[in-house]
């Protein structure tokens, strides 16, 4: 499936059965992260398949305080 | 998954409750979460009127919004850091909410009102301007709520935010900022305005979820100084803790909090005892000059430098003390 990982907009083909298993194949922490299809957010468990197309939005910021 | 109140398909997970919400249900949710965190910390009235620490990210829109839905009398404060493109679109995204829902936005500008930015200011060890950065917000948003008369700034630290630094101080036994850590931090001088977080037990993944949902439009890139501060690699450390045990974090901060605070020695840390007024600016102070002035002393300098290094005219400000 075609993954867009933001900010950056980069994009990757990866091959995963699920939301939670594409996160692991990226190397991202569930916490970190949101992954969205179309308007949606998708849970870990949703299963995906090769003609999806999903963004990964980061959600984590820092600095000093 | 399904949703835990309407059994329709869910789309956020809190793992650490082991439930999920649809996209209808969980706005309310993530609003109940706050709602309840405001009563139960005492953080503000419904007749005060408070003061929301705004920067164009996720947190401070979401809190902001969240307020509003909520009933609350809210208008936001933008502090202009001078970061680049980062700092004109994080304004923007800033005003752009306000102008949606029309909100009072107040504004500082760090270069044009106090002659220096946040990129003037970094620490020579670190290479970082983090920790001045923090100052900085602290000084003005404490300012311009006291001398507007608000008697609450809000800000949206979240548990991600509260438990980096928790382990941070942890890991650096500052006994002091561990006596301190809190959602809510009371005034203790008159020009001291209270401080409270009321997003301190929602993650950072369920505000961004909410700001999603509620199609807010807000800045999703890291400030481009951030790279590499110590509160990321914590958080990611959190994370990695989080992936494993669900969670984590929360019993982490949530524990520290009911079972740990009372424990730790201040070390004779009294605020309230030693404050008396900064001689430049006035503000609350325990040394001659505040921790701001002789910061803002030190970018005063630097961007006077860098002005003549430019061949740029330099922007007047107050006359610098010598250094120390």
């Amino acid at each position: 499936m075609r993954v867009t990982i933001l900010p950056a907009r980069e994009v990757k083909e990866v091959d995963a059965r699920t939301v939670g298993d594409l996160l692991k194949a990226l190397g991202l922490h569930r916490d970190a992260h949101l992954v969205v299809r179309g308007e949606d957010i998708l849970t870990t468990d949703v299963r995906l398949t090769a003609s999806d197309d999903v963004e990964v939005w980061p959600v984590i910021s820092g600095g000093g305080d | 998954m399904r949703c835990h109140r309407c059994r329709k398909p869910a789309n956020v997970e809190i793992r650490r409750s082991r439930t999920a919400y649809c996209a209808g249900c969980y706005p309310d949710w993530f609003r109940q979460q706050v709602q309840d965190r405001i009563d139960h910390e005492r953080m503000f009235r419904r007749d005060e009127r408070v003061l929301v620490a705004v920067s164009g990210g996720k947190d401070s829109l979401a809190l902001w919004h969240t307020l509003l839905q909520l009933g609350y009398q809210a208008d936001g404060m933008y502090i202009r850091l001078g970061i680049g493109d980062y700092s004109r679109r994080s304004q923007a995204k800033s005003e752009a909410f306000a102008e949606r829902h029309g909100l009072t936005l107040h504004q500082v500008d760090l270069k044009d009102d106090h002659g220096f930015t946040v990129p003037d200011l970094l620490d020579t060890r670190s290479g970082k301007p983090c920790a001045a950065c923090g100052t900085v917000k602290r000084y003005h948003f404490n300012k311009v709520a006291a001398d507007l008369g608000y008697p609450v700034v809000a800000t949206g630290h979240n548990l991600d935010d509260e438990a980096a630094t928790l382990l941070g101080n942890v890991v650096h036994w500052n006994t002091d900022y561990l006596g301190r850590q809190g959602p809510v931090l009371e005034s203790t001088h008159p020009r001291l305005v209270r401080k409270v977080k009321p997003l301190y037990r929602l993650s950072e993944r369920e505000t961004a979820a909410y700001a999603i949902i509620s199609r807010i439009d807000y800045i999703l890139e890291e400030c481009p100084m951030a790279k590499g501060a110590k509160s990321l690699a914590y958080k990611d450390l959190l994370n990695a803790l989080e992936e494993e045990q669900p969670g984590a974090k929360h019993r982490f901060l949530v524990g520290f909090l009911k079972e740990g605070r009372a424990a730790v020695r201040t070390g004779g840390f009294d605020q309230a005892a030693d404050l008396h007024e900064c001689a430049r600016c006035g503000q609350p102070t325990t040394g001659d000059l505040c921790a701001y002035c002789r910061m803002a002393d030190r970018g005063r300098r630097k961007a006077v430098l860098k002005d003549a290094k430019y061949g740029r005219q330099p922007i007047a400000g107050p006359e610098l003390q010598a250094d120390r």
